[in-house]
């Protein structure tokens, strides 16, 4: 290797060197911004998510009641749960229950109203509004609404029931129709899940509805071979965080029936807080909300598990 | 050296805005964590007070303050309203051990922690200040043997509430005295005539329309024990037996008083249910005063709490006393009054737990929300006057309430009982089978045994003196 050689290579390491260490310094330094913008992000969910559910899974482990000394006890919180804590069950099934009804209502009236509101109509933009309005109505005053549509003497229901000569109902106040109720209100809420059907029915490609006409399909089947297939990575999305949500409901039972009659409305997260809050045990309640959380996941995994049967992507594999 | 020359002041604005951002965050958090519920500044003793209650309340317990600070130089106090979640809130501050100096407490948390060491025992203060010592013994949350949780600063008692409009017959009125209360008969006739359909019928009327009921003789709703709880106790029932150890619910003198709220609304149709009252929990239900007002039932067993709100409308209301079994009685309870064991000025503390419990502290006794609990307002002639000669309290509450708290009242067993908040969990939705009506009282209250036995774990103490 001669000097030249060696002199040209030596430079070319450097200018190299020097390229690597350029763009590699224009990379740290966006790395960093993206790093600090995103970091108040990243502390939100440190500070408020990920170690509160650290926290609670060790509580979990406690029979911590609030004010005294926690002590460890091992899994004997989950072991109670399913072995001796009939409220446990109780609230696990009128909660399933209620997803049962609600989700699939839910998601019907919202499709349907979506697809509604996607016809080319004279004040769709009024229509879509009035449509969207009630989700505009805070939580608890639409309970409280509802508390009166839903009285056996003068609410609205039994008021037009009654007009039509049809049987009465004890609603809320029933234990059998009390989670029926709740799930006739649920979808009164659909207004986010219309919104995001609409968006998701407006990506629809007109090409392929011709397709179908031209082919002598009618309403139907281009519903059925073209909306339905086309709209199910959206109808997927909102079943996942549907189910999610109802598995969450607290509302409902917090305001309108704390739980009643007979339990036959209290929602797991208004047993855990009950157990958290009125009975002050902590402990146990950190057992309910992680118990909750793997049951949710599972769910979400077994549905996720699924959509490779009977979600379509038009991208194919670009999931 | 740097080459760039901007590369500098950005790289320095970069790591400080960094670091800003890391101790802002820091910082946040801290505060989250919060600070001291007491500080002391320039020799300033600077104590919290926690309640709950509505805006009247809210108005009387800033007044108290105020007033306890104008009397009491070099002490602030800073009033925190919780009108909800209360329960919640405690909790919050006892796990972060920022529990105030004094405040309000209901029962089963005031217990709870008083054994756990969160609240001062104030057994050794009650000699100190009058406003303690002019109190029966069981007008303490006792936890051991002189060791007492609190004592609360107001009573309240279950009354006959009834709208004097409707009662244009002497001789229906409900009785004022203790010893001519009416029979449980006496009380059903007599809610059975003001019972009217749509149609101006009343049940015992053929062609009485059940499902159309415009006004009812009654509201006694089961969904809270101030109806329930008096009545077993007239009838010689109780929950537990006297150690508080052993589930007595089902004794046929029990059974007999749930059976006959039962039959009130299902049977006799003289009582709405608690759909028919607007709310499971009487916490959606119109207020007794709009019932009363608006005729849609003419009597109604409440709280005497209620008499502010009657004091506030134009209702012509009335004060009855319970209808007896065995014996007149109606229940007493009042929420607790709890020191901070952790407070940094106890002096002050108890200074402001005394003055805050003192029944002539407050305008809420005149108003007609509160009774006080000092012994004196119920036997010394002008104490009584002093809160009651007033328009909100009529002419009979002399007799329904102040003599009938002082000679027929027992204790809510809620305030005495332990474990309650265990027990509570399956006696409600057992009580609301029972309200709904599908269930007899005797199988519903047969059920409950094997659930709530396990769960008496015994009574609190009262010694008979202090």
């Amino acid at each position: 290797m001669t000097d030249e050689v060696a002199i040209r290579r030596t430079a070319v390491t450097r200018a190299a060197r020097k390229l690597r260490s350029g763009v590699s310094g224009q990379s740290r330094l966006e790395r960093r911004w993206g790093l600090l913008l995103a970091l108040p992000a990243i502390i939100g969910f440190v500070v408020f998510s990920l170690a509160p559910m650290a926290v609670s899974a060790v509580l979990s482990l406690t029979d911590w009641t609030i004010g005294s000394t926690p002590s460890f006890v091992g899994v004997d919180n989950y072991v109670h749960m399913f072995s001796q804590d009939p409220l446990f069950l109780k609230s696990l099934g009128v909660t399933t229950y209620y997803t049962l009804g609600a989700v699939p209502l839910t998601l019907v009236v919202a499709f349907a109203i979506a697809m509604l509101l996607n016809a080319k109509v004279r004040g769709l933009g009024v229509y879509r509004t009035i449509y969207y309005l009630p989700t505009l109505v805070p939580s608890v005053a639409n309970a409280v609404l509802w508390l009166w549509i839903f009285n056996p003497d003068f609410g609205l229901l039994n008021s037009t029931l009654r007009q039509l000569g049809a049987p009465t109902s004890n609603w809320v106040f029933s234990e059998t129709a009390v989670v029926p109720s709740l799930i006739l209100m649920s979808s009164w809420g659909f207004g986010n899940i219309m919104v995001i059907f609409l968006a998701g029915l407006q990506g629809v490609p007109r090409h392929l509805y011709e397709a179908v006409a031209i082919d002598g399909g009618g309403a139907w089947r281009q519903f059925r071979h073209v909306t339905l297939p086309m709209m199910t990575p959206v109808l997927f999305y909102n079943l996942v965080t549907s189910i999610i949500g109802t598995f969450q409901v607290f509302n409902q039972a917090y305001i309108m029936t704390q739980g009643g009659p007979n339990n036959a409305s209290t929602f797991y997260v208004y047993y855990l807080y009950t157990t958290a809050f009125t009975k002050s045990e902590m402990g146990y309640a950190s057992a309910l909300a992680w118990a909750l959380f793997v049951i949710v996941m599972v769910i979400t995994v077994a549905l996720f598990r699924s959509s490779n049967r009977w979600v379509y992507y038009e991208m194919g594999a670009a999931r | 050296m740097p080459t760039d020359p901007r590369s500098l002041p950005r790289g320095l604005s970069r790591r400080s805005f960094l670091g800003a951002g890391v101790a802002a965050t820091a910082g946040l958090g801290l505060f989250g964590c919060g600070g001291q519920s007491t500080t002391k500044s320039g020799g300033q003793a600077n104590l919290q007070f926690m309640y709950w209650g509505s805006a009247n309340e809210k108005a009387a317990i800033e007044q108290m303050t105020k007033a306890f600070e104008k009397s009491h130089s070099g002490t602030k106090v800073q009033p925190v309203h919780v009108p909800g979640d209360y329960e919640t809130k405690v909790n919050t501050l006892v796990a972060s051990n920022n529990l105030p100096d004094v405040a309000y407490m209901t029962a089963p948390t005031a217990y709870r922690l008083a054994e756990q060491g969160k609240i001062a025992n104030i057994y050794p203060y009650i000699e100190k200040y009058s406003q303690l010592s002019g109190r029966k013994p069981q007008n303490f949350f006792w936890y051991g043997d002189k060791q007492v949780a609190g004592t609360p600063a107001a009573s309240e008692i279950s009354l006959l509430w009834y709208n004097k409009d409707l009662f244009t017959d002497a001789s229906m009125t409900p009785p004022a005295e203790a010893d001519k209360a009416w029979s449980w008969d006496q009380l059903l006739e007599v809610a059975t005539a003001l019972t009217l359909d749509q149609n101006g019928k009343r049940p015992s009327d053929s062609g009485f329309k059940a499902d159309r009921i415009r006004q009812f003789g009654l509201s006694a709703p089961l969904s809270t024990q101030w109806t329930w709880y008096p009545l077993i106790r007239s009838n010689g029932g109780d929950v537990t037996d006297e150690s508080g150890t052993k589930y007595t619910l089902n004794s046929p003198e029990c059974v007999k008083v749930f059976q006959d709220l039962q039959d009130l609304i299902y049977k006799h149709k003289v009582a709405p249910s608690p759909a028919q009252l607007g709310g499971g929990d009487t916490a959606n239900a119109p207020t007794t005063t709009v019932q009363l007002q608006t005729k849609r039932v003419a009597m109604a067993i409440d709280g005497q709490w209620t008499l502010l709100d009657m004091g506030e409308s134009d209702l012509k209301y009335g004060i009855g006393v319970l209808p007896t079994y065995q014996e007149p009685i109606t229940q007493e309870a009042g929420s607790c009054r709890v020191m901070s064991s952790s407070t940094k000025h106890p002096e002050q503390a108890i200074e402001l737990y005394a003055y805050s419990v003192d029944g002539s502290n407050s305008d809420l006794f005149k108003k007609g929300l509160w009774m006080p609990v000092e012994t004196k307002y119920y036997s010394d002639a002008s104490a009584i006057d002093a809160w009651t000669k007033n328009d909100v309290h009529p002419p009979e509450y002399r007799t329904a309430a102040v003599d009938y708290r002082l000679n027929n009242s027992v204790r809510d067993f809620t305030q005495v009982l332990k474990n309650v908040p265990a027990i509570q969990e399956v006696l409600t939705p057992a009580i609301e089978q029972i309200a709904t009506g599908k269930v007899p009282a005797k199988t519903v209250l047969d059920g409950l045994e094997a659930k709530i036995q396990p769960l008496l774990k015994g009574r609190y103490p009262i010694p008979n003196s202090i």
